[in-house]
């Protein structure tokens, strides 16, 4: 049994290309609680996901926005800080930045960005995720400088400050990552079709997240633990309680579906978000 | 025109600004972000421009950028692009201070939306877009002076032998040129600019409970396939497109405007149904359209495990089929030996039980999996194409495709079909059959001849030699093909397009009508050079 506490999260996972702006507004008009994307700047067919989120915030009113997760190779830590404080300002604290080491080195690097290993694009997250979050700290007045080996800051003016206390979600899979994540960030943003083992994997990687945090001298449940499903199969009531108990003994609680249905985004948020709190409630309270 | 500072304006002041008209961002690097603002007022206002200047972690992060911006914000997040970069986009070759017409260049923005067609990437140095026929002839004029550069004209952009976009040349792009007017309601005829689609057509004549056949996908444009055929679903029931068209005007190479019909430059309108692509560009196009009330449409998917069988079945069901029912079979290559077969097909009846015992028969190719019927309009079926927003369209790379005509669809073609689909070498292959109404007119009458064969065939790969390799095995079964839906440059492919004694003559007007060859982008017809006895113009 894992369950971190946290309030239960749901939302969808949108193909960031024509119709993305549609489907974002179905998800805030039914109620959801976040909408995200994938960042794939590479990927001819799909908008850039940063331009689509500034839309988005704009086309929608209560919903959150997030990437799912944004390539921080392809989006320098400095410009990226500057940007999401913008618009989770302009969107009144509707932004949340999941992110990522960025995984096709190869494409990152047909784009211009710089082609690093494995190991050294998680250590660049490492500072990057830093500088991010020093810009954003205007309680200090003083200049940011951050002396790294991928990225140098010299004398950056912080702010603008967020409107309020953005998440950073990572995308993580393998060890080292979900150290990273344990130790810096403030959830973890996996999609459950490539976690190695599937939902048996849950409870691995949970592990080495909470490790991680209480090394840091963090606590675990600092962590919220968001899971994306890029299809769910049969009818959405068929979910509930397999979310439920992802929620109960897992620790997931926040779930993103994808599939680009605008239908299934309605039923989420009509059907399965209230029924999936109603049973996580109730086991909790007992 | 407002300018505001990014350091100080709240965001209810920008979007108050914005409302009130076009706003200018500017950035001291301090406060909110330029880019992240401006996409944020373009969603929040409507009409207004927003003025801004970004930087990106790389060229290419940039153009992503710039492409998502033209697209989301439909233009209105306007990036002050350096001029000077902008000139460094220019091709060579391109006397771009003498434009004579209203163009795009590389730099332009929305150059994006228009370098690439429906199904091809390409990056020309110049689209020239002229509004009139004169204009056309400025545009023309220009053309003449860079024979060195490639020369596509464009209409609806979904060419696919037509090469409406290329690396480096010339394009002249008719699309603005689409008004449709109702010339005689008695008649029934209508005039048509080349840049409509066939969905707009559609729409427009469907008030009258007219319809004009064109062919099954609506987003095409006029101007390549009136010029061309025009093999639809109401060809059996109603003929070619082209097989409606009673006068076309066109602007030829030497920038003369002329009217082609039946009484006027008969040789010409001869020409400029099949092969017009060669002759000039068409500026308008005069149909006798059809009346056409409610239709059945069909589409129908169905599984089979004898490919083999099943196109010989088709070809037996559709033998039999009355004129007023149309249906093409769409399939690709078998997956475990099974293969899945869409039929979609038009009824010319409002008749539910008319249209249901035409397709009946169809029904039984394979096994059922899928079926959708209706009585509906031909507007509709159209309409079913998705519109092109201000993106544009973005094709990339080049498709690879082969045509051809099958007098007979005989056992040994569907054995040998069916052998072409196992080799993976053709991910979409369509039969259409023709017949009906298409056999009514003379094959004398104009360029496009084939009028007997009982399919056409089209297929797609992925590999040119690929495709070509397999496909050409097919050979003995073809006879003549539909160049609109052929590819391959190989220049027998023209000899297949037309027959001898046509494209002597096509030769012969080519030579009278565009003899330098300026217009070579579709199935090039290369001029005759005239046996004269004493030197002429020509050969002194
Ligand atoms: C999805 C799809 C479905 C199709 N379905 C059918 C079908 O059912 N039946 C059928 O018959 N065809 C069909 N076609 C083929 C289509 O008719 C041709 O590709 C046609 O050339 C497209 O016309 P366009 O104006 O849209 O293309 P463009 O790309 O604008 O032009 C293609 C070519 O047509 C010539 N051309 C264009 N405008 C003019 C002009 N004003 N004057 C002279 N020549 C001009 C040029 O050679 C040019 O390269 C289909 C094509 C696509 C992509």
């Amino acid at each position: 049994m894992t369950d971190y506490g946290h309030d239960l999260l749901f939302g969808t996972f949108v193909t960031p290309a024509p119709g993305a702006v549609e489907l974002a507004q179905t998800a805030d008009r039914a109620g959801l609680d976040l909408v995200t994307f994938q960042d794939h700047p590479y990927q001819p067919a799909f908008y850039d996901t940063w331009t689509l989120l500034s839309y988005v915030a704009a086309q929608t009113s209560r919903i959150r926005v997030s990437g799912n997760v944004l390539n921080l190779p392809l989006r320098p830590p400095a410009p990226l800080a500057r940007a999401a404080a913008s618009l989770d300002i302009l969107s009144g604290g509707r932004f949340e930045l999941g992110i990522g080491a960025g995984g096709f080195q190869d494409a990152i690097a047909a784009m211009g960005g710089r082609k690093l290993t494995p190991a050294q694009s998680v250590d660049a997250l490492a500072e990057g995720i830093a500088i991010i979050r020093d810009l954003w700290d205007t309680d200090t007045r003083s200049r940011v400088n951050h002396d790294g080996t991928y990225y140098n800051v010299v004398g950056a003016k912080r702010g603008p400050a967020p409107a309020h206390d953005i998440a950073v979600w990572v995308g993580a899979y393998k060890p080292k990552m979900l150290a990273l994540t344990g130790a810096l960030g403030d959830g973890w943003l996996p999609t459950m079709e490539y976690v190695p083992g599937g939902p048996a994997g849950l409870p691995d990687a949970n592990a080495r997240i909470d490790e991680a945090a209480l090394s840091a001298g963090r606590d675990p449940a600092a962590v919220r633990r968001l899971m994306n499903f890029m299809r769910m199969d049969g009818p959405p009531s068929s979910w509930i309680d397999h979310f439920a108990d992802l929620a109960l003994n897992h620790g997931i609680s926040a779930f993103i579906i994808g599939g680009d249905d605008h239908a299934m985004a309605e039923a989420l948020a009509a059907e399965v978000a209230p029924a999936v709190r109603e049973l996580v409630k109730r086991e909790r309270g007992a | 025109m407002t300018s505001l500072d990014l350091a100080l304006a709240s965001p209810e002041e920008l979007v108050a600004a914005a409302r009130d008209g076009d706003v200018v961002l500017r950035d001291s690097g301090e406060g909110l972000d330029p880019l992240t603002t401006a996409v944020w007022l373009a969603g929040r206002t409507s009409g207004t421009k927003i003025g801004v200047s970004f930087e990106a972690s790389s060229d290419a992060m940039r153009e992503k950028t710039l492409d998502s911006l033209e697209t989301l914000t439909g233009g209105r997040v306007v990036v002050d692009a350096d001029p000077a970069a902008a000139r460094a986009l220019r091709r060579d070759g391109i006397d771009y201070d003498g434009v004579p017409v209203p163009a795009l260049e590389p730099g332009d923005r929305s150059f994006r939306g228009r370098r690439s067609t429906y199904l091809r990437g390409g990056s020309p140095g110049l689209v020239l877009q002229p509004r009139t026929p004169s204009e056309v002839a400025a545009a023309l004029e220009f053309a003449r002076r860079h024979r060195h550069l490639p020369l596509g004209l464009r209409s609806g952009g979904h060419g696919i032998s037509g090469r409406s976009t290329n690396d480096g040349g010339l394009v002249i792009d008719v699309s603005g040129m689409n008004t449709i007017e109702v010339l005689d309601p008695s008649a029934r005829l209508v005039r048509v600019g080349p840049g409509a689609t066939w969905k707009q057509v559609a729409v427009s004549l469907d008030k009258y409970d007219w319809a004009l056949g064109s062919g099954d996908y609506g987003g095409v444009g006029v101007g390549g396939l009136a010029t061309a055929g025009g093999i639809g679903l109401l060809s059996r029931a109603h003929g070619l497109t082209i097989d409606h068209l009673r006068a076309v005007e066109l602007v030829l190479a030497d920038g003369t405007p002329v009217r082609a019909s039946a009484t006027e430059n008969p040789d010409l309108f001869w020409a400029m149904r099949g092969a017009g692509a060669n002759f000039g560009v068409a500026t308008a196009f005069e149909f006798e359209v059809d009346e056409v009330r409610e239709v059945g449409w069909a589409k129908l998917v169905l599984v089979s495990a004898d490919l083999e069988e099943s196109l010989k079945q088709y070809g037996a069901v559709a033998r039999n089929a009355p004129r007023d029912t149309t249906v093409f079979l769409v399939t690709g290559p078998p997956r475990q030996g099974q293969s899945v077969i869409q039929l979609y097909g038009m009824v010319d009846s409002d008749d539910p039980d008319v249209v249901i015992s035409r397709l009946t028969p169809f029904a039984s190719i394979g096994m059922l999996a899928q079926q959708q019927v209706v009585i509906t309009r031909y507007a509709d079926v159209m309409g079913e194409a998705a519109d092109v927003g201000p993106e544009g369209q973005h094709g990339r790379g080049e498709p690879v495709a082969r045509s051809a005509f099958v007098p007979v669809l005989t056992d040994a073609f569907a054995r040998d079909a069916a052998r072409l689909l196992r080799s993976g070498q053709v991910y979409y292959f369509q039969l259409r059959h023709m017949g009906g109404a298409i056999t009514d007119v003379d094959p004398g009458e104009m360029a496009f001849s084939y009028r007997t064969p009982e399919m056409s065939v089209a297929a797609m790969g992925g590999d040119r030699q690929g495709l070509d390799s397999q496909f050409d095995r097919l050979a003995a079964h073809f006879d003549g093909l539909y160049l609109s839906f052929d590819t391959d440059l190989r220049p027998e492919r023209v000899a297949d397009a037309f027959p001898p004694p046509v494209l002597a003559r096509l030769r012969s007007l080519k030579h009278r009508y565009d003899p330098t060859n300026l217009f070579r982008d579709n199935f090039n017809i290369t001029p005759s050079t005239p046996f004269t006895p004493f030197a002429t113009e020509e050969n002194s």
